[in-house]
Order: C-alpha cells, then sequence, then structure tokens
C-alpha cells in the first residue's frame, strides 16, 4: 500500500524539473556569442594585446557561452563582498556595463568599459562615473538616484561595521555630496557640474589613478 | 566559481572607480605587486609528461603548493620547467582542478594514492565536486575500515606480547580459539556441549514407546526422566563454568555483562537454576514449564562458533529500518484487508469471520501466501477482496527483500574478503621477509666488506658483492655511510635473522633477567617508533580532513613526516616489530627526501571596518583564499 504511494509520488517528482531542463537548453543554445577579432579590439580599446588575451581568458572561463547575464553578473560580484548584499550596485553597474541595454554584457561591452576605467582619461573616467550615477539615463542626477547608490554602496558593507550604521547615514552622506557637486542649486547635478566639482577635488583626482596597474 | 572569480578581480577593482565621488575621503595607496610577473606559461614536467599552463592559471589558489613560491622548489634551472616526480595520471586532474575550480575524482584510481598526491599539492578533499564527492567519500570509508580490520588482525595475531598476565592470555583464548591448542580444545568441547544440550531439549518431547502395562504414552523425558536430568546438569554445569570464566577474563566486565552473547549464556543456564530452586511449589510449576523453553536459546550460543550466523544477526540489526518498513506496510494492509472482509463476511451465514481481529488470521495467511484453507470467503464481494488483498501481499512483501538480500551479500562478501586477506597474508609477509632480507644483506655484505677492507678473502659471492659494491655510484656508499652512521648512534649493530635469533636464545639462556631487558630495549623502541609513526600517519589523514586553517604549523610537521614516511607505508604491515634492525633499515631506504616543506602562508584578514574601500582588496585577497579553501 505504502509503495504504490510511494511510486505515484516518484512520478510526479520526477515530470517537474524535464520542464525546466528545457528551457534552460534554448536560453543557453540560443545566446553565444564570440567577440571581434583582437585587432579590433586592440584598435577600440586602449589594450594591448596580451592584456586583452589575459581579460578574455578570465571572461571567457566564468561564462563560456560568451554572455553575462544579470544574475551571472551579481553572482560574480557578490563573491569579492560576501559579508554584505551586493547585488543592488551590482544592478546599476550592470546597467552601465550594458551599453545596448539588452540584458547581458558581451566581451566588448566588458572591454570597452575597462579601457575606460584602466586607461581612459580622467574625463571619460568622470563621464562613466556620471552615467553611472544617473540610473535613467536623463542626464541629470537627482537626490533619489544618488540616495540609491549611496544605499547601495553603503549595503556591500553589511550589517556589522564600525562605528554602527545608523538610519541617516544614507542621507548625510548624499547631503554632503550634494553639497560639493551641485553648483547652481537647483537639486539636481549635471556632468559639467559633476565633471567640474571633481576635477576641484584632489583626493578624487589621486584616487582615479589609483587602479590604472590592476592587470 | 572560485577560479573565475580571481579572474574577474581586475574587474572588481576597476569598477570600484565608481565610489570614488561618493567617498569623502582619500583613498590608501594601492599595494605595490611584488611578484608581478608577466603572464606566461609554466612548464610543469610530471615524471616526462609535460603539462603547460598560464601562471595565472595556477595563482588562482595561493594556498596550494602550485600556486605558491612552493613550486620553486621544484624548478629545473636547465630545462627551465618544473619539474614533479610523481604520478602524471593523477596529476592531470589536480591541474583541472586549477583549470576549471571543480576537483574530481577519477573511479579507477585508488583512493590512498589520490589521497597522496593531493596531500603532496596541498589541495585539500573537501573540495572534491558534487559529482564526485559521494564516490570518493564511499571509497575512502571503505579503505579505512579495511585497514582497521588489518590492524585488528595484527593485534589479534600479534606474536611477540612478552608481558601478558593470565587474565589477558584467556581473554585471547577466548576469543581466538586458534591461537593455542587449549583454546581450541575448549572451543570444540563447549561446541559439543551446546549440540547435545540442544539434541536433549529435542529428544525429551519425543513420544517413547511405553511398556505393556501402561495405557498411554510417555514422552521420553519423562521415561527416562534421571538420564535427561543428568545429561542437563552436565551441560549447564560446563555453561557456567564457561561463563564464569569469560566474566574473569574479560578486560573489561561491564562491557561483556552487556553485550548480546553474554546475555544469550545467562538466558541459557537460567532456566536450570529457577528449576533447581523451585521444584516442589506446585503454583509456580506452570511458570517453571514455560521457563524451560528457554532453554533452546542455547542454540544461539552456536553463533560464536558460527560466523555466517553473526553476519545474518548483524545484517538484521543493521536492515532494522527496511525491516521496520515491512512489518510497518504489512500492518497498515492486515488492518484494511480484515476491515474489509469482515464487512464483506458479514452477511453470509455461519461464516467463521466473525471479528476484525478473526479476519487478521485470514489476512496474514492469505498475504504470505500460505493459504490453509481454515478460514474461506464464501460471498462474492468476499472473494473479490480476498483475491485483491493476495496480490497485494506478494507486492508489499516483495519490495523490501532486495535491500536485506543486498546487505547482507555485502556484508558477507567482506567477511569473506576478510578471510581471503588472512590467508593470503601468510604467504604475502613470507614474501616481503625475503626480499627485505636480501636489502639487509647487501648492507651486512657491505659492512662486512667494507670495514674489514683488507679482508680480501671472502667467498666468491662476497667478493663479487665486493666488486659490485665499488663500482656502484655513490648513492650506494652514501646509503651505506648512512646506515653506518645509525649504527654508530644507536649503539647496535645490524645482524641478519639467523644470528638474532640464536642471539637471543644463548642470551635467554644464560641471563634470563637481566638480558632480557637490554636485548629487548631495543625492540620496544622499535615497536614505539613504529607505531608512532603510524599514529601520525593516521592523524596526519585524519586532520588533513579537518583542516580549516587553524592548524597550519602543525599540518606542516606532519606533512614532512608524512613525506618521509611514505615510502614505508608498504612495508609497515608486513614487519613485526621484533626485527629491530630492518626498522631503522627501512627508515633510511629512500634516503632521497626532498626538503619541501608544505608552507601555508596564513592570509592576513582585515576587516573591512571603517568603511574604506580600497583596503577591502587586502581582505580580497584573503577572501579569495578562503574561499579556494573551502
Amino acid at each position: 500500500m505504502g509503495a504504490v504511494v510511494g511510486t505515484l509520488t516518484l512520478q510526479t517528482r520526477q515530470r517537474r524539473p524535464s520542464n525546466d531542463k528545457f528551457y534552460d537548453d534554448l536560453e543557453l543554445s540560443v545566446v553565444c556569442h564570440r567577440p571581434e577579432g583582437l585587432e579590433q579590439l586592440e584598435a577600440q580599446t586602449n589594450f594591448s594585446k596580451k592584456e586583452l588575451q589575459v581579460l578574455y581568458r578570465g571572461f571567457k572561463n566564468e561564462c563560456p557561452s560568451g554572455v553575462v547575464n544579470e544574475d551571472m553578473f551579481k553572482q560574480i560580484y557578490s563573491q569579492f563582498f560576501p559579508h554584505g548584499d551586493a547585488s543592488t550596485y551590482a544592478h546599476y553597474l550592470f546597467n552601465s556595463f550594458d551599453s545596448s541595454q539588452n540584458g547581458s554584457i558581451k566581451f566588448e561591452d566588458f572591454v570597452a568599459a575597462l579601457s575606460i576605467l584602466l586607461r581612459g582619461t580622467t574625463t571619460e573616467k568622470l563621464q562613466w562615473t556620471f552615467n553611472l550615477y544617473d540610473i535613467n539615463r536623463d542626464g541629470y542626477i537627482n537626490k533619489e538616484e544618488m540616495t540609491d547608490i549611496v544605499k547601495a554602496i553603503y549595503d556591500m558593507m553589511g550589517r556589522f561595521t564600525y562605528p554602527a550604521l545608523k538610519t541617516d547615514t544614507t542621507k548625510q552622506h548624499v547631503d554632503a555630496f550634494f553639497q560639493k557637486m551641485d553648483k547652481n542649486r537647483d537639486g539636481v547635478v549635471t556632468l559639467d557640474e559633476f565633471i567640474l566639482s571633481c576635477q576641484e577635488d584632489e583626493n578624487i583626482m589621486r584616487s582615479l589613478q589609483l587602479f590604472e596597474n590592476v592587470i | 566559481m572560485a577560479a573565475g572569480v580571481a579572474a574577474w578581480l581586475p574587474f572588481a577593482r576597476a569598477a570600484a572607480i565608481g565610489w570614488m565621488p561618493v567617498a569623502s575621503a582619500p583613498m590608501p595607496p594601492p599595494p605595490r605587486e611584488k611578484r608581478r610577473g608577466q603572464d606566461g606559461l609554466i612548464i610543469l614536467n610530471v615524471s616526462g609528461t609535460r603539462f603547460q599552463t598560464w601562471r595565472n592559471t595556477l595563482e588562482r589558489y595561493p594556498d596550494t603548493l602550485l600556486g605558491s613560491t612552493e613550486r620553486d622548489f621544484f624548478f629545473h634551472e636547465e630545462t627551465n620547467e618544473y619539474f614533479f616526480d610523481r604520478d602524471p595520471d593523477i596529476f592531470r586532474h589536480i591541474l583541472n582542478f586549477y583549470r576549471t575550480g571543480k576537483l574530481h575524482y577519477p573511479r579507477h584510481e585508488c583512493i590512498s594514492a589520490y589521497d597522496e598526491e593531493l596531500a603532496f599539492f596541498g589541495i585539500i578533499p573537501e573540495i572534491i565536486g558534487d559529482c564526485c564527492y559521494e564516490e570518493y567519500k564511499d571509497r575512502r570509508r571503505e579503505n579505512t575500515e579495511r585497514i582497521q580490520d588489518d590492524e585488528e588482525n595484527e593485534n589479534n595475531n600479534d606474536l611477540v606480547l612478552p608481558e601478558m598476565s593470565f587474565r589477558e592470555s584467556m581473554w585471547r583464548a577466548f576469543e581466538n580459539p586458534h591461537t593455542s591448542t587449549m583454546a581450541l580444545v575448549f572451543y570444540y568441547v563447549t561446541g559439543f556441549f551446546i549440540a547435545v544440550s540442544v539434541m536433549a531439549n529435542v529428544v525429551e518431547t519425543v513420544p517413547c514407546s511405553s511398556g505393556p502395562n501402561r495405557a498411554k504414552e510417555v514422552s521420553c523425558g519423562e521415561r527416562y526422566a534421571l538420564a535427561f536430568f543428568c545429561l542437563d546438569t552436565a551441560c549447564v554445569m560446563i555453561f557456567t563454568v564457561e561463563y564464569l570464566l569469560r566474566l574473569i577474563a574479560a578486560p573489561s566486565r561491564y562491557k561483556f555483562v552487556k553485550s548480546v552473547m553474554s546475555i544469550i549464556d545467562v538466558v541459557a543456564i537460567m532456566p536450570y537454576y529457577i528449576g533447581l530452586v523451585m521444584t516442589d511449589n506446585e503454583d509456580v510449576s506452570g511458570a517453571f514449564v514455560t521457563l524451560r523453553v528457554f532453554r533452546v536459546f542455547r542454540i544461539f550460543k552456536f553463533s560464536r562458533h558460527s560466523a555466517g550466523l553473526r553476519i545474518l544477526g548483524y545484517t538484521l540489526k543493521s536492515c532494522a529500518s527496511e525491516l521496520g518498513f515491512l512489518l510497518f506496510s504489512l500492518t497498515m494492509a492486515i488492518i484494511i484487508f480484515a476491515t474489509v472482509m469482515f464487512y464483506a463476511e458479514k452477511g453470509s451465514s455461519a461464516t467463521k469471520f466473525t471479528s476484525i481481529p478473526a479476519a487478521f488470521w485470514y489476512t496474514i495467511v492469505t498475504m504470505t501466501t500460505l493459504g490453509y484453507g481454515d478460514m474461506v470467503p464464501k460471498t462474492i464481494m468476499g472473494k473479490i477482496f480476498g483475491s485483491v488483498c493476495s496480490l497485494s501481499g506478494v507486492l508489499v512483501i516483495a519490495l523490501p527483500v532486495p535491500v536485506i538480500v543486498s546487505n547482507f551479500s555485502r556484508i558477507y562478501h567482506q567477511s569473506q574478503r576478510a578471510e581471503k586477506r588472512r590467508a593470503q597474508k601468510k604467504t604475502r609477509l613470507a614474501r616481503i621477509r625475503a626480499t627485505k632480507s636480501s636489502g639487509a644483506n647487501a648492507y651486512l655484505q657491505y659492512k662486512r666488506n667494507g670495514m674489514l677492507a683488507d679482508a680480501e678473502e671472502e667467498a666468491s659471492k662476497e667478493a663479487g658483492q665486493s666488486l659490485v659494491c665499488k663500482t656502484n655510484p655513490t648513492f650506494e656508499t652514501q646509503h651505506h655511510h648512512l646506515l653506518h652512521c645509525l649504527e654508530k648512534t644507536t649503539n647496535h649493530e645490524f645482524v641478519d635473522e639467523q644470528t638474532y635469533e640464536t642471539n637471543c636464545m644463548e642470551v635467554s639462556l644464560t641471563k634470563p633477567s637481566m638480558s632480557r631487558s637490554s636485548s629487548l630495549s631495543s625492540s620496544p623502541h622499535g615497536l614505539s617508533s613504529c607505531c608512532t609513526r603510524r599514529n601520525k600517519r593516521k592523524s596526519f589523514n585524519v586532520s588533513n580532513s579537518n583542516m580549516v586553517g587553524g592548524r597550519r604549523g602543525s599540518i606542516q610537521e606532519l606533512s614532512t613526516i608524512q613525506i618521509r614516511e611514505r615510502p614505508m607505508s608498504n612495508s609497515r604491515s608486513s614487519l613485526n616489530a621484533k626485527f629491530e634492525e630492518t626498522v631503522p633499515l627501512n627508515s633510511e631506504e629512500q634516503s632521497y627526501i626532498t626538503a619541501a616543506v608544505i608552507s601555508m602562508p596564513t592570509p592576513p584578514v582585515t576587516t573591512p571596518e571603517g568603511g574604506d574601500s580600497v583596503s577591502s582588496h587586502d581582505f580580497l585577497q584573503s577572501n579569495i583564499v578562503r574561499v579556494s579553501a573551502l
């Protein structure tokens, strides 16, 4: 009697995963991307051939299909920040990397963004950062967007910090930011205001050069 | 995931530029990259098979041999490659671990060889991927069980325990009857009496032909009451003596009293004594009769004599859950069908199904396909349900049986293997001893040749040996020199087997007490050294699996010892400690000890407190180490 019931439950359990597998296979087979040739990438970016090779090997190892989707991206990025929750910031990063806004990052996007970040001029870097902060791509950073970004950064810290996070830490931080950046006090920061304010700040300019030798 | 994550670190650091404008304080300076070599190809030559990989691939796991500076010890200048004198087949899997981040266990490899390779390259087996982890664990467990079995047998067959008390020797005689003739005799005598007692119990109920005067038949037990009583008394006396002796000899009396066999012994002899005490009391004589039933438990005493019986008992114990399931499902089915049959047959007249419990009997008999026929359904509904009952009975009983059978077969084959190994061990030991003695002889020859340098008038064989010794490369001479140094150190000399035994006998004849201690003083040393080394080896295996990062220092020492000790591992099991001279001989046999110490640098764990985003990248490095070590 129990055996009969057992066999019945076995059957139902088997049927479910096969549906998911089918869709997974479909997705993988459709999305498989090869990047442009090495020479073209070298021309488009500021990397040498060797550096591109190193980057591609790391990229392909983690994403054999040639593209990164948002979940994978969040997973990879979260591994570097196990204390807190890096998924929100990863989401914003993903959007800024994904130039074609189709939900996946190809190697060209990846390398293009890295080229700016590691080998670009300070203006390019600041432009990239502005695009990162400007979540809705309207050309202005308002307080809500900035609050989201700062909150995402604080989320990566996790709960256990010293000194302890208070409820208005984020707000204070955003206010300080706007104090510095918003020159004409209109409540939004434009690209020019942003670049100008950052160029005035020694610390920021110096820290932009920090990661040049990363590869 | 861990493999690719390291490769994405540059990206994560670059993306940190996004935090810069938000930060209100200056960033700390970037770390100085110490060993930032070019990302070149590294050639790994493993016993002739060349593997090539990127340097970055290997450096993904900096707490392993290949990923740390430890590999520099294996760098071969002339060929500009890293040379490892290890198994290339297993190395393939280890290198794949660096490439893909997943460690796989190949099914055809020996588990101990694989473990050794992992230990050498500083990889803990816990990171074996899920696909292969089950198999690895199973094989590991089998292997440890086998080693334990071997050790138990060794300890049992150890002939050299000089200081064994009478009590201990008696216990050994009880547990292993084949160790001495007295034990064997005792074993057979008790077996005989168990059989006699059981036969007597059986025969005394058989009806004997009565004399012509009597009307009814009498059982043999009542006819020859005195004879049976005497027989019973004799058997019970033997059993009592045996039980008391076992109780005295047991190393842990409490454990012995709790064990199953002793309970069976007690239950076997108790009815007799109880019967002695209360023979004439009429009220309890009925109870006394039932007590006699317990005499049949004497048959279980045979399980000491039969391994198969023990295996059966062990199987039933290990299949307890399957048996429980069988019982439970049967009970459910019985209740259901009994109820149904009762109500189906309620209408018919003069039915035997008077109640549901009465229908239980029918259900059981039908489900086990016995079908006595004393209760049969008469109505049509009853017959339909009766057939359904018998069909389902077959199914329910057939299901758990294969599980029990496979368990029994596995345990039985294991015990068979143990028996076979015990039988083969003697020939194996003899063969190994022969090769060892030839090696020892080479050294002894060298001693006689080298020491007595001017004694060239040796036998032709030895002269030949000396010639060979001289033309041998420096290895032999250095080896011999080493053994010589050892001799000087311990103030003992290497001798061959016969000389040793004759010496022992001489010494024991002349000076029993004092010389015994001197001649045996070296053997406990050998004993303790080999035992401690074995313990260290075992504990290394254990701590390897438990390593979480705290005991790095101790692992260093253990691993160096293990490296030195590994060549001995084959000979370890075969050598008894009585050849104390062969123990140090073998320890120096492979004098090529690689000086590699597995150093595992503990990464600096900086907690990212204070909100500095760049300082957390130090933590990233340590984090990645920890991820890979998981």
